[in-house]
């Protein structure tokens, strides 16, 4: 498996973490104004998971996500206009504003949902790989679930699944620590999730979710294990969501400065701002455009959504299930 | 009046054994609870050879728990545990935290220190703990520093020399060191057994799993029998535990000459070999790469560009350490483990 990352690549990781988080930064502010439906559960500070693991994706590989699916909608390619105005609940949305940001899908991105369902993203994954193993094709099917989900049976009965069938598919549980305001050292039986992995008779490692460079080359490794046939494996990438589990979420269970201490010491854009540009991979200036051309695009989605129309009364019952020929 | 406990300190690291060669090898797992029975088999071995006080440190993954635990039930009772202490730390569940535990276990005045861990974890304790000696054992992936041994053997010997019973010239064993200094970083780091440049300009997973991504390797000492990166000179030009010079090998893909090396567990590579020869003690060693990472027993930790001058520098001033076999060998000649009449473990006194 080849690490070496293109100035290209590394480009394109900086610019989808970066829209991460500005579009998570921008719905913390948006969203405390009322205008947004329904609830949001924002990825700022998880942004190196989503890019690390979907730079080795195309779109014919399937994600299923969680409740926290921003992050991943935009790395996978999901069109961030079209999320913003989902998210408002707008007509123009990538589901006509009928799901908002918990069922975020964009089925030609290989985006198979965000989830309102802790760890029902498993057994969706599970079907998908079985699918490309089935049709022959050397697709992958990736889930993203917390550390609460990994305490869900759904998760198990996948891992299972793909097990025992050998399927493409690769399990990230994305360990940030809480499951909504309970600690995931007191709540996961076991040390590490990775170490699930055994149970399950296949491959576990647990990866620093700080660090860009880490996730990609480890879910790189599991990539290339599934696409060549050999089988599922489990990623444990342990991180932290600056935000609460929901936008509104006081986070009286966290320490008052580890948020803060977090963000001045390992936030996964800072380490990647410095280390490209001392490698002399990347220059600053570089960096700065993409951060101007990230903030008009949030600005534009923003305004764009709020004053687009509401989905039709009449639509109510359209996009319920799917119409067969 | 009473003398201070005989104190010993353990440090099992929960982190070690995770890494990414479970999925590019078929490198093993050591779950923390292996660990924390491992723990609990050193204590068994510290009762029976007069050690009083144990330190551990705290964990999020629960090591330190399940052997308090442990502590409190009908075993710990009949061997006569020494007595827990639980260091008051706060945990970063970072490298940090060893590092954090070592010194104030050093602090507190040890006999030695015990640790469950890979190259990688020694190597942090001993940069903090002077001449404390450790007591090595492996829970770690590709492990040339601590042999594979089992914790109560090896628990009978450091109880054995902590508590004054056998010489340290004969219990003893002195270490060499690989002293990497970055001066433009700031950087003054140890490695215990070998110092690998590679071309890959990140960190990034940590671990080196294909020969390509390796241009030299320093070690201080080279087995053939070893499994890791300073296999490639245990397998070329070994040198010994004991001989004052380490050894290094150049490596290029395009090389004429090749050598088949186990990298990790079940990962036998063909890495070219373009030169190699023996580390003088004292020589500073610039790099053949003007940029990309150094990966420090086994794990990539410094990130070096052109404006950096790495340079790597074996000297013999590394930690000691228990000499498992050399301290139980003394032991059966002297009879150290033979239990008298009145002792409560001599068999005439085990109820029937």
């Amino acid at each position: 498996m080849s690490t070496h990352l293109s100035t290209e690549q590394l480009l394109h990781a900086y610019e989808v973490m970066r829209t991460i988080r500005a579009f998570e930064e921008r719905l913390h502010v948006e969203f405390a104004t009322g205008e947004i439906p329904g609830f949001v559960h924002l990825y700022a500070g998880e942004e190196a998971s989503a890019a690390g693991v979907m730079a080795h994706l195309r779109d014919s590989d399937c994600i299923a996500s969680n409740h926290r699916g921003h992050g991943h909608c935009i790395a996978k390619g999901v069109d961030v206009y079209g999320m913003m105005a989902e998210i408002y609940g707008k007509k123009t949305g990538v589901c006509g504003g009928k799901g908002g940001s918990m069922h975020i899908a964009d089925l030609e991105k290989g985006m198979l949902g965000a989830n309102g369902i802790v760890g029902a993203g498993a057994p969706l994954v599970a079907g998908a790989a079985l699918a490309a193993k089935i049709k022959g094709t050397d697709d992958v099917a990736v889930v993203f679930f917390g550390d609460g989900g990994s305490n869900e049976g759904a998760v198990f009965e996948a891992m299972n699944l793909a097990s025992i069938m050998n399927l493409p598919c690769i399990f990230v549980a994305e360990n940030n620590g809480y499951a909504e305001a309970t600690a995931s050292n007191w709540s996961v039986a076991c040390d590490h999730i990775a170490d699930r992995a055994a149970g399950f008779g296949m491959p576990g490692v647990t990866i620093d979710g700080y660090d860009f460079f880490a996730v990609h080359e480890a879910a790189g490794a599991a990539i290339e294990r599934a696409r060549s046939g050999q089988g599922p494996s489990l990623i444990e990438v342990k991180l932290t969501r600056y935000y609460g589990h929901f936008e509104g979420d006081a986070q009286t269970y966290r320490a008052p400065d580890e948020v803060k201490n977090l963000r001045e010491t390992r936030d996964c854009l800072m380490q990647f701002r410095q280390r490209s540009t001392r490698a002399g991979l990347l220059s600053a200036e570089q960096l700065d455009q993409i951060d101007a051309r990230v903030e008009d695009l949030i600005e534009d989605s923003v305004r764009r959504a709020k004053s687009d129309p509401k989905p039709d009364p009449a639509a109510l019952l359209s996009d319920v299930y799917v119409s067969y020929p | 009046m009473r003398q201070p406990a005989l104190t010993v300190g353990i440090i099992a690291n929960p982190a070690s054994g995770r890494d990414l060669r479970r999925l590019t090898a078929n490198a093993g797992l050591y779950s923390s609870t292996d660990k924390a029975s491992a723990v609990q088999r050193l204590l068994a071995a510290f009762a029976a050879t007069g050690i009083e006080q144990v330190l551990l440190p705290p964990d999020m993954t629960g090591i330190a728990a399940a052997v308090l635990r442990a502590s409190l039930g009908p075993h710990a009772e009949q061997q006569r545990w020494p007595q827990l202490t639980i260091l008051d730390m706060p945990l970063r569940q970072t490298v940090e935290d060893t590092r954090h535990a070592a010194r104030l276990m050093a602090a507190q005045g040890v006999a030695l220190i015990a640790v469950l861990g890979g190259d990688g974890t020694h190597k942090a304790v001993a940069a903090e703990v002077g001449d404390i000696p450790l007591l090595t054992l492996s829970t770690g992936t590709n492990n040339a520093f601590p042999e594979l041994r089992e914790a109560t053997s090896a628990g009978l010997a450091g109880g054995l020399f902590a508590s004054g019973r056998v010489p340290a010239p004969i219990g003893l064993r002195h270490n060499k060191r690989l002293v990497v200094r970055v001066p433009e970083q700031q950087l003054c780091e140890w490695a215990l057994v070998d110092v690998a440049v590679s071309p890959q300009r990140f960190i990034g997973a940590r671990a080196i799993s294909r020969g390509e991504d390796l241009a030299e390797v320093f070690t201080t000492f080279a087995e053939p029998h070893a499994i890791g990166l300073s296999a490639l000179c245990g397998l070329w030009c070994p040198v010994s535990r004991t001989a004052p010079e380490g050894a290094w090998i150049r490596l290029h893909p395009q090389a004429e000459q090749a050598l088949l090396a186990p990298l990790a567990p079940g990962l036998l590579q063909g890495c070219g070999v373009t030169a190699s020869g023996l580390l003088i003690p004292g020589v500073a060693y610039s790099l053949s790469l003007s940029s990309g990472t150094l990966a420090l027993d086994g794990e990539r930790e410094i990130e070096f560009s052109e404006r950096d001058q790495p340079s790597i520098c074996l000297d013999a001033f590394g930690p000691l350490s228990i000499d498992v076999e050399a301290v139980l060998a003394y032991a059966a000649h002297h009879r150290l483990l033979a239990v008298g009449r009145e002792h409560p473990q001599h068999p005439a006194n085990q109820p029937c």
